[in-house]
């Protein structure tokens, strides 16, 4: 799994002051995509352990307390990236079972491949849905357009 | 025979004897002997000229200057450039006053007419206000200022603050007024007796007409310290009577009471309402809508907390049709353990609506309450959006209300850099001569006020506003004594001149060389060092003061341009930066910045304010929390810059593009600046920069500001 973009302190992405990691590699191809670079699941850096112990330290920071970790794109559930996810979203659990997670992903809730939803066990709120470009509102909190939603996980392990 | 062309033109024969008086003239400006110089630098030039038809009287000049700099007599050198500036001065003078005023007719002067964000100047009485202005300075300038102060205010060594009032008219800069006092024991305003209010809605009402009457009065910014509970008897008395009310035609108490609390609700909030209507409709003798700040959240009873949320409230709503967010009264709201700061406290609910507040309408900033009374040794609302009291007894009692800042000198730091040509000793050398200037410089304030009669301005004398009742015979220079009011030096761009002075690769950064922190913080200690000792010597207030330079930050940096080139780093982008402020274009997380700049504020205890540049937060309270709990033992005083524009034209609400050419919608590209709402932090104060625009250098400032987040 490679990843383009990693904000260690966000508050745009998800409630709270969170950590925020951009993956590489979607398969949606949204006209209007605000990240269109992210398509290719080759460009940016390999995620490698190093960067998953840099996110377990940024969240568990004492000075600037982050509520929880941010996943988005590219697609996090893009099927080459589920088990680089599974396995950062299974350590920020097991070591921050307070913090929540929120993901962003291109496909629809009730769409999602059996190995998808392995992943969903551990995610807190759900951003689903492809971006529409004719239902682009700039209004909508946490996404881009009126047709993906902002989903509460009640399934969540914690 | 050589000719001279003199400046107006006309033409004359050259006469070396003039050189002679002049250099001698220096020389013994100088207290130096030495004739035969005087001669050698006549004779001199007339070698060069000889042979020449004509020559420019500047040339002769320049010469002149050259010869006596690379003589021993530096300090003669001094004094005929000193001269020659004086002389040039008052020749330019004698044209600047009709070009000033013809600037105003003809609308072309961008200095003179968006030096103030908060004055419209296409309307007739601001325009009024600009033309007493011009002539006040002008005056000023000419005829009460010592002339070397106003030389070094034309040079930009110093800049003499708000010289369109004072020193013409005896007028001070700003203050808290003294509500409670004037409510309490009543007073008279124009031709009316005003007696104590008997309902929140009256003592809201009267609020706005003292405020539009301090605010003619005093050319800076009026503050009402702790309104909440300044205002909170006459909640107490809406509510009785409207409990009185209830028990006469409900008759249970219960009931009755349930009633009278809705109703005092409701008279409340449209009280605060009303005010800030007001406030935003008056038009002030000083041509522009009030500089006035409230203060509150502190208190806990129910009828201040009523008043805390009666504010918050009207301003999450918006002004008018179009619910425009107001930039007056600017918000104040203080932040307590205890009180507000955390879950468990009874304000926290407040504290929620105050968040809430400052993510729609970028007020209210924050005052930590802990930390304030850490820096400046007692808690106080700013006067205006910067300026901080320092403590003052009565009867072993601190007192607040009523004091008042007298003015405000600044100091040029990077021009002193510039000069000082990489050299620390030559910098704090000439700092020490400027650093004498500047307080020359503020005794004049000082001094204008002295024989001063309180008829003057019967609203803050006689009645009440400065927490006094002399006669209108009375002199008032007693009130300003013994640190009761403060007066302030200020500075700008810390930023520039640690570029200026220590610029270079090795060093890099201020923000990333922990030694150049170092070096910065200890140019503020000198000042501080210097106000400290002028306060000890004249028992006067002096404070220093953390300039907002809203066109200050152009003008400095426009004369240094001019005068010294574009200097990478310093004079290059068109602007100085704000006082001890980040960059603007540095890139760091909003918790480091506060980090960089909490180091400041208790030693320059006289005017201080800290923010940061966010995204809109309107979705994201909690992540706004996280910042203001954050500063609460490190800043006193923080603003969060979270622009939230609205567009008229597709109902979009968040933040707009800021160009150099102006503002831009980014959901329907509307760049009509009357189909929209655009607010931004000018300084401590906000302004609408579509329809009053920023002076060229702070437009450009805002251009370049990063988001921290």
């Amino acid at each position: 799994m490679n990843y383009l973009q990693y904000y260690p302190i966000d508050v745009v992405n998800g409630e709270g002051t969170r950590c925020t990691l951009f993956v590489s590699g979607c398969e949606h191809f949204c006209r209007g995509c605000h990240n269109a670079t992210s398509w290719d699941a080759s460009k940016g850096t390999p995620f490698d352990q190093a960067m998953e112990d840099r996110i377990i330290e940024d969240l568990g920071d004492t000075r600037i307390k982050r509520d929880g970790l941010s996943l988005s794109g590219g697609d996090p559930l893009f099927p080459g990236n589920l088990s680089g996810i599974l396995k950062l979203v299974k350590r920020v659990k097991a070591d921050y079972p307070e913090k929540n997670i929120w993901l962003w992903t291109g496909y629809t809730l009730e769409a999602l491949s059996p190995a998808q939803q392995e992943v969903m066990q551990y995610i807190d709120v759900l951003i689903d849905g492809r971006f529409e470009l004719d239902k682009r509102d700039l209004s909508l909190p946490w996404r881009g357009s009126g047709n993906q939603r902002v989903i509460p996980m009640k399934s969540c392990i914690h | 025979m050589t000719e001279i062309i003199k400046r107006d033109g006309s033409r004359q024969p050259f006469d070396a004897p003039r050189i002679v008086k002049a250099v001698a003239s220096a020389l013994n400006d100088a207290q130096i002997k030495d004739n035969d110089f005087a001669e050698y630098v006549a004779k001199k030039v007339a070698n060069t000229v000889a042979g020449q038809e004509l020559v420019d009287i500047y040339d002769i000049q320049d010469q002149v200057e050259h010869l006596m700099m690379s003589s021993e007599y530096h300090n003669a050198a001094r004094k005929y450039i000193e001269y020659r500036q004086t002389r040039d001065i008052e020749r330019e003078s004698r044209n600047a006053l009709s070009r000033d005023i013809l600037s105003i007719i003809n609308q072309d002067n961008e200095e003179l007419l968006n030096e103030n964000a908060n004055k419209d100047s296409k309307i007739i009485p601001t325009q009024r206000d600009l033309l007493a202005g011009v002539v006040a300075r002008h005056y000023a300038k000419q005829h009460i200022l010592p002339k070397h102060i106003t030389a070094a205010h034309e040079r930009g060594e110093i800049h003499y603050h708000d010289l369109d009032y004072a020193p013409f008219f005896p007028m001070f800069n700003c203050m808290l007024i003294d509500i409670e006092g004037m409510m309490t024991n009543g007073f008279r305003m124009g031709n009316a007796e005003i007696e104590t209010p008997r309902s929140i809605t009256t003592a809201a009402a009267i609020t706005a007409q003292i405020i539009a009457q301090v605010s003619s009065h005093i050319y800076g910014g009026t503050s009402i310290n702790e309104i909440d509970r300044i205002h909170a008897p006459y909640v107490r008395k809406t509510f009785e009577k409207h409990l009185q009310q209830g028990m006469r035609w409900i008759g249970d108490e219960q009931k009755a009471r349930e009633y009278a609390m809705e109703m005092t609700e409701k008279d409340c909030y449209d009280a605060y309402q009303a005010l800030e209507y007001e406030v935003n409709t008056l038009h002030t003798a000083n041509g522009q809508t009030p500089f006035v700040t409230f203060g509150f959240g502190l208190g806990t009873s129910w009828e201040e907390r009523l008043v805390q949320k009666s504010i918050l409230k009207n301003r999450i709503r918006g002004l008018g049709k179009n619910c425009k967010t107001p930039v007056f009264p600017k918000l104040v709201f203080a932040i307590r353990k205890g009180v507000n700061f955390n879950p468990e406290d009874p304000n926290y609910d407040i504290k929620q609506l105050a968040l809430e507040c400052a993510s729609k309408r970028m007020y209210p900033d924050i005052l930590n309450y802990d930390k304030l009374v850490e820096v400046t040794g007692s808690f106080k609302t700013p006067m205006g959006c910067r300026s901080f009291l320092g403590v003052y007894e009565e009867d072993g009692k601190m007192i607040h209300d009523g004091r008042n800042n007298l003015g405000v000198v600044s100091l040029n730091l990077p021009r002193i850099a510039i000069e000082s040509k990489g050299s620390e000793a030559t910098f704090y050398q000439l700092l020490e001569q400027r650093l004498q200037l500047a307080r020359e410089a503020l005794m004049t304030r000082i001094q204008r006020l002295d024989s001063v009669r309180a008829r003057v301005a019967p609203i803050l004398y006689v009645e009440g506003a400065c927490g006094v009742r002399l006669k209108p015979d009375d002199k008032i220079s007693d009130i300003f004594k013994n640190g009761r009011a403060s007066i302030s030096l200020g500075y700008i761009g810390i930023h520039e001149t640690i570029n200026a002075l220590y610029g270079g690769k090795s060093t890099g950064d201020l923000y990333d060389s922990e030694e150049l922190r170092q070096k910065a913080v200890a140019i503020v200690e000198t000042l501080r060092a210097a106000v400290n000792k002028w306060k000890e010597e004249t028992g006067y207030g002096f404070s220093l003061y953390s300039t907002p330079s809203e066109s200050l930050c152009d003008r400095f940096c426009r004369l240094d341009k001019k005068k010294f080139g574009v200097i990478e780093g310093v004079t290059e982008k068109g602007y100085y930066t704000n006082s001890f402020h980040l960059d603007v274009e540095k890139k760091v997380n909003p918790y480091d910045k506060v980090d960089f700049e909490q180091v400041y504020p208790k030693h320059a205890s006289g005017g201080f304010i800290c923010y940061g540049e966010y995204p809109n937060m309107v979705n994201n309270l909690k992540a706004l929390e996280n910042v203001w709990d954050y500063t609460y033992d490190k800043v006193p005083y923080y603003g969060t810059n979270t622009p939230n524009d609205s567009c008229y034209s597709c109902a979009y609400e968040g933040e707009f593009n800021a160009t150099s050419r102006g503002f831009e919608c980014p959901q329907c590209k509307n760049r009509d600046s009357d189909k929209m709402s655009v607010t931004r932090r000018v300084c401590g104060y906000l302004g609408q920069p579509n329809s009053r625009p920023f002076i060229k250098g702070k437009q450009e400032e805002v251009v370049r500001r990063v988001k921290h987040l």
